[in-house]
């Protein structure tokens, strides 16, 4: 059983039934179902190649128990993340209250871990814009403020979820050489340290 | 839907770095998190470091003093013997050990490594002068593969150099806290790849399978020394948890919402080796091989769900039935189990891969574990306590007194609570006498077999030309029909000399 390797963490962040494995339902399989058990499909943890240029990124895509039973756990799970993709739906104004908790605890714990803002559910508010509970000029201006970067999808349409993850990967790669440029520069300075270099968040 | 939330309300601020930064605390690291842990340390280990990396270089060139000069007596000098190589082990022993392995990576060498030969093998030789660090007949195994996988690679020398030296530095750390030899064997661990990647050119997935094996022979050659150490109280950890887990054998799986099914065959076949597998746990030495346990364990999980719903599942549904897993199992030494993967498993394996999402649920199925209490199960706390103290169970309802107490006379609840007792311990004693009754006539049942078995065997050996008289002459036999006693009379018997007599010699 030798699982895939995968180069980043990616953890769904949200409140309960704003459509996180409906997200990654739609991304990684292409389908969103409908039906009695529709929020119980979909893997917990997929490992999703993507091209990026010339390379192939590998995200692991970590899908959260969502009841609040578990909710004091959930920092066990974004750890080490490196981005981290905050959940809230389009209609539902509570649940983007939960997003900027989770905007806050990822801004305190995880600084290398990006965060992507994701309103769901575009579907909805196509058909009828009275169901728009959050501006999206309002969220632009919040995600710049916390840099961050803004998506509105509908994983029934599939609509801008493929570019969602498309921009993980780039971010994700970019920083990744952004960071081992910069690892260079501190190698040069500390030749003898280097061997034991340490530092805990950076894997 | 809020009314229904249930969940473990714990304190956030119990488990939280004590430094305030946010990240979770571990008792272990003294309250704070790994980052607050490190730097608090930082110091005093930076000059540790620089100790073990100078007994690091040390190493390396007597390794290479060595080298050297058993290339030059190797036409003069055949096999030593064990006794001299003894003495010589006892002032050099890691020069001799390299020796013998650095033979492996010169070309002169010209048969290929036997598998079990000893000649290649440095400790097979009985060795009292070794420490504890004294690898056993695992970590030869560990070692000669290791170098076996090594061998076609170009650095493969050069790295085996580097483990094998830092491995025997490691011993030199016993006294050292459990995290900071931790920290040792991670910074060697990301050291060892960055090298990989940068000065051998290799890829990313190669370097993930040498490191793979990196992992593998260090951790089976100090399993021993840094599994559940005598610094840190892991082991009352262990206890703790398990006795937690014993008292919870009341929970059921709807309590907990678990999705599974287990009348349906198939489910229960997977729930058992689910329960297998995360028991077999602890059998392993290498943190990956654990990890594989707990991967193997959630893929039956997996299947589970998935047969009961008749669909995949989801993390909704994952993390409930792998507590539920984790409560029928009660997994031997669970936390040193998790410690020992924390500390020393492959950063990147545990932090990003699929084994690591596993594992990390694992770890909140430990942590809700831990903190569970009536409200995450959808009892009253009284119910709650009940359970938990054994004066009632969900499965046998308590007696119908128990809710009934006279409204205004506490002595009469006192009488009543002490009547309930009465009744829950007479129905456990009866319990208890129904399973003694029970293993009295398994007992008897077990005897009967025994007595058949031994029949059956006695009747295989007779010899098909017995004589039939001799059944009935021997009147002592257990079992008459047919059946001959070793002893019984026969006519062969009368051609044997006689027996022995004891004779007196005077004193
Ligand atoms: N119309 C619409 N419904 C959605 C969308 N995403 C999710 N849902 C529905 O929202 C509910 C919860 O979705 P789920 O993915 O299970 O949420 P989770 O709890 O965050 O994982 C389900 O009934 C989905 O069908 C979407 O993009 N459009
Ligand atoms: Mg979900
Ligand atoms: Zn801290």
């Amino acid at each position: 059983m030798s699982a895939m390797r995968v180069d980043a963490k990616v953890v769904m962040l949200g409140k309960e039934s704003v459509g996180k494995t409906s997200l990654v339902e739609r991304y990684v399989h292409h389908r969103f179902l409908v039906g009695p058990y529709q929020n119980t499909i979909g893997a917990a943890f997929v490992a999703k190649p993507i091209q990026v240029g010339d390379k192939v990124i590998t995200l692991g895509i970590w899908d959260t128990a969502g009841s609040e039973r578990y909710e004091a756990m959930s920092r066990i799970y974004y750890r080490g993340a490196r981005a981290a993709i905050v959940c809230y739906d389009l209609t539902d104004s509570s649940s983007f209250e939960r997003a900027r908790f989770w905007v806050k605890e990822l801004q305190n714990c995880e600084e290398h871990c990006k965060i992507y803002l994701c309103g769901t559910k575009s579907d909805l508010i196509l058909g009828d814009k009275n169901l728009r509970q959050i501006d999206y000029h309002d969220t632009q201006d919040f995600a710049e403020e916390i840099g961050a970067q803004h998506f509105e999808t509908s994983s029934k349409t599939g609509n801008n979820v493929d570019e969602l993850f498309q921009k993980v990967a780039e971010d994700y790669n970019n920083a990744a050489f952004q960071y081992m440029t910069e690892e260079k520069g501190v190698d040069l300075g500390l030749k003898k340290d280097s061997y034991f270099y340490s530092c805990c968040h950076n894997n | 839907m809020m009314s229904q939330r249930r969940g473990i309300h714990l304190d956030q601020s119990e488990l939280l770095c004590k430094k305030g930064c946010g990240f979770y605390g571990n008792t272990g690291w003294q309250g704070l998190c790994s980052k607050c842990w490190r730097e608090e340390n930082q110091r005093e280990k930076q000059k540790q470091i620089q100790e073990d990396w100078a007994l690091a270089e040390r190493l390396q060139r007597e390794e290479e003093e060595a080298y050297a000069s058993r290339h030059q007596k190797t036409q003069s000098q055949p096999a030593v013997t064990p006794f001299s190589k003894f003495e010589e082990r006892k002032t050099k022993e890691k020069s001799s050990k390299v020796n013998t392995v650095t033979k492996f990576f010169s070309p002169s060498i010209k048969t290929p490594p036997k598998k079990d030969a000893a000649p290649f093998d440095p400790h097979s030789s009985p060795s009292p002068s070794s420490s504890a660090s004294r690898p056993s007949v695992d970590s030869d195994h560990a070692t000669r593969e290791f170098i076996d996988f090594l061998k076609p690679l170009k650095s493969g020398r050069e790295v085996f150099k580097q483990c094998r030296a830092f491995t025997e530095s490691m011993v030199y750390k016993r006294e050292m806290g459990a995290d900071e030899l931790s920290e040792c064997v991670q910074d060697f661990y990301q050291n060892l790849s960055e090298r990989l990647q940068t000065q051998f050119k290799g890829s990313s997935d190669q370097v993930e399978t040498v490191m793979d094996e990196v992992e593998k022979y260090m951790m089976t050659r100090l399993y021993k020394e840094v599994f559940c150490p005598e610094t840190t109280d892991d082991e009352k950890k262990d206890l703790a948890i398990q006795k937690r887990i014993r008292a919870l054998h009341w929970v059921t799986i709807e309590m907990l919402c678990v999705p599974v099914d287990e009348e349906i065959p198939e489910v229960s076949d997977s729930v058992v080796k689910a329960i297998t597998d995360v028991i077999e746990m602890d059998s392993k030495r290498v943190p990956k091989a654990k990890l594989g346990c707990i991967t193997r364990c959630s893929k039956h999980i997996f299947n589970a769900i998935k047969v009961s719903k008749k669909e995949a599942a989801s993390a909704d549904d994952f993390l409930p039935t792998l507590i539920y897993i984790v409560l029928k199992a009660n997994p031997p030494r669970l936390q040193s189990n998790i410690q020992y993967i924390t500390r020393f498993c492959n950063p990147s394996r545990l932090m990003t891969g699929e084994d690591g999402y596993y594992f990390t649920n694992l770890c909140c199925a430990v942590a809700f574990i831990e903190k569970l209490d009536g409200q995450s199960l959808n009892l009253t706390s009284e119910e709650f306590e009940l359970y938990m103290s054994g004066q009632a169970s969900p499965h046998w309802p308590q007696s119908a007194g128990a809710s009934s107490s006279s409204p205004g006379s506490a002595a009469l609840t006192q009488v009543h609570k002490g009547l309930d007792l009465l009744t829950g311990l007479g129905e456990r004693q009866e319990r208890v006498m129904e399973k003694a009754r029970q293993l009295e006539s398994d007992l008897i049942d077990w005897t009967d077999e025994v007595e058949q078995k031994v029949q059956s065997v006695l009747e295989s050996f007779t010899p098909e030309a017995q004589n039939p008289a001799a059944a009935t002459a021997g009147g002592t036999a257990p079992a008459p029909s047919g059946a001959s006693a070793i002893d019984s009379d026969n006519v062969e018997n009368e051609l044997l000399p006689p027996p022995l007599q004891p004779q007196v010699f005077a004193g």
